[in-house]
């Protein structure tokens, strides 16, 4: 049983190309000068209509503002990884820019507000990689 | 004041109907539905010949893919309106996520600007026979789900999820503490007799007990799916002083919505919050009352956490205190704020907003039997969450 493959179109495939190459990529108004993700039909900062998005790599660190713990899943491919963590972080790169990936490293892993992560890639056999994070051991008061 | 809501106390609810809520009926939604139009239009001493007006939110709230078919799964105000061999002059429905309050706004607008003289206003829910409620068999993931759904990240559940272990971190808070409301929620079902889980009330520890699905979300956090049909009837109050019930008077509403794009199904905790503070203000300035003098404030509970969220972005209890309050502050028949005397979601079943709206109705009319409380006089019933749903003030005299 796979994992849903995304399947890019237009608005995102330069996202994930971004992250075949492992770097994390995310699409910029060419109007306002701000990031956004994911891209909409306008942009949320400025409502340009025509945003004009350029997807540039962006430094991948942030912190956690939220996590839980999955214990049952209700897509394809996940059982054998249940439990698994995913972390909801804010990118040091812009205010409120919130990305949710997985945690890579694992259900026990103690984890409290404020926690510094970087940006990793969960390899996929059949898709590409999927932008996750893992606790950053460079950051002040790693564990 | 200029933000005073014009329809103020001129239109009124003046009676209702519930269908049983099983977790599979044996007779189509579409027929249930029917029936229970039909016990809400007698219940307020009319007959279908008097109903011009239609309106619900027909939403199947599920994420599992399972398919919508007018009169099986949903059942949306025109089929109603059909089915009834009605011709209606308004007929709508809701397209947002807050069906009760949105529907309300749409029977209330229609009623006080002479669009409709009786409208029934009901909302059907299914549980699909087949297939977990929300497990989806995508295999690929196009459009918005191809920036969530790749990770793992899916569905009602993980999107709960997040933002109530961001307060429960916030606030140095334990999800034992949400024992109390589910302890609450299932001692007031269980004195309902719809009510899917009737007589059958839990201890803390059967809380506590349940089974974790996304931490800190356990499966007795969640209501049930079920099948269950509520309709209630509403008109201008002019005319609803010659019908049989006691009127409740709809005082004015407010509703909430997201400012910030978002991944989907990501639902930040300020975001929620701030939008109940913003519905709250609007309340205040549509009806002139105060949330102070609220005496039956029905807190939406789809997800328990949502009761702790609308109690403090409506002011009912500081903010960061909610879990503490719930330990003493909310039984009802003990005296406490009752903001789940109705049961609720996690006591009815997946009924979305009706058993709030429905309670207000049933004790500011006076109505509420054995569960009636000593002083009903403002009720609130909410649903959803703040930033996508909205919350109706009901009084039981005119403002």
């Amino acid at each position: 049983m796979h994992k849903p493959v995304p399947v890019p179109d237009p608005t995102s495939e330069a996202y994930w190309a971004a992250a075949a190459e492992h770097r994390l990529a995310l699409a910029r108004c060419g109007h306002c000068g701000r990031l956004t993700h994911p891209p909409d039909v306008v942009c949320p900062h400025c409502l340009s209509t025509d945003p004009g998005f350029t997807f540039e790599p962006v430094d991948g660190r942030g912190t956690v503002r939220s996590w839980t713990v999955l214990r049952d899943s209700f897509l394809p491919g996940f059982a054998e990884d249940i439990p698994f963590v995913l972390v909801d972080v804010e990118l040091d790169v812009q205010a409120d820019l919130r990305l949710i990936g997985r945690l890579v490293d694992g259900p026990d892993t103690p984890l409290r507000l404020g926690d510094r992560v970087v940006t990793v890639f969960d390899a996929r056999d059949d898709g590409p990689p999927v932008p996750a994070f893992s606790l950053d051991p460079t950051a002040e008061g790693a564990r | 004041m200029s933000d005073r809501f014009a329809a103020r106390s001129q239109v009124a609810v003046v009676g209702y109907a519930h269908s049983p809520v099983r977790r599979h009926h044996d007779v189509p939604l579409g027929a249930l539905a029917l029936d229970t139009a039909l016990a809400a239009i007698a219940d307020a001493g009319l007959t279908k010949d008097d109903i011009d007006g239609f309106t619900t939110g027909s939403l199947l709230p599920t994420s599992g893919g399972h398919a919508s078919v007018d009169g099986v799964s949903v059942v949306t105000a025109n089929w109603l309106a059909e089915h009834l061999g009605v011709n209606p002059r308004f007929c709508a429905g809701f397209q947002g996520f807050g069906q009760i309050p949105g529907s309300v706004t749409m029977a209330v607008n229609a009623l006080a600007t002479g669009a409709a003289d009786y409208v029934v206003l009901h909302r059907a829910l299914h549980n699909p026979p087949r297939g977990r409620y929300h497990a989806n068999p995508m295999t690929r993931a196009a459009g918005p789900m191809q920036w969530v759904a790749p990770q793992g990240y899916f569905g009602p559940l993980s999107m709960i999820a997040l933002p109530y272990n961001e307060y429960l971190q916030r606030f140095s808070a334990s999800r034992d503490a949400m024992a109390a409301v589910l302890v609450e929620a299932r001692a007031n079902g269980a004195r309902i007799p719809w009510s899917y889980w009737h007589e059958k009330p839990i201890t803390p520890q059967d809380y506590l007990d349940a089974r974790v699905i996304a931490e800190p979300i356990g499966v007795l956090d969640c209501d049930i799916p079920v099948d269950g049909v509520a309709a209630f009837v509403l008109t201008r109050a002019d005319r609803a002083r010659d019908l049989p019930h006691k009127p409740v008077y709809v005082a004015g509403y407010a509703m909430g919505s997201p400012k910030r794009t978002r991944l989907p199904t990501h639902w930040p905790l300020d975001d929620i919050m701030e939008a109940g503070f913003e519905i709250r203000r609007r309340l205040e300035d549509a009806t002139g009352v105060t949330v102070d003098v609220i005496d039956v404030p029905q807190l939406y509970d789809g997800f328990s956490p949502f009761v702790y969220f609308w109690l403090e972005s409506l002011g009912l209890c500081p903010v960061g205190e909610a879990h503490r309050f719930v330990q003493e502050g909310i039984d009802a028949a003990a005296g406490g704020l009752p903001i789940l005397s109705g049961g609720g979601a996690l006591g009815n079943g997946r009924m979305h907003g009706v058993p709030q709206m429905l309670e207000c109705y049933l004790q500011l009319s006076q109505r509420a039997g054995d569960r009636q409380l000593a002083s009903a006089t403002v009720g609130l019933a909410c649903h959803s969450s703040p930033h996508f749903g909205g919350a109706v003030m009901y009084t039981a005299e005119p403002l």
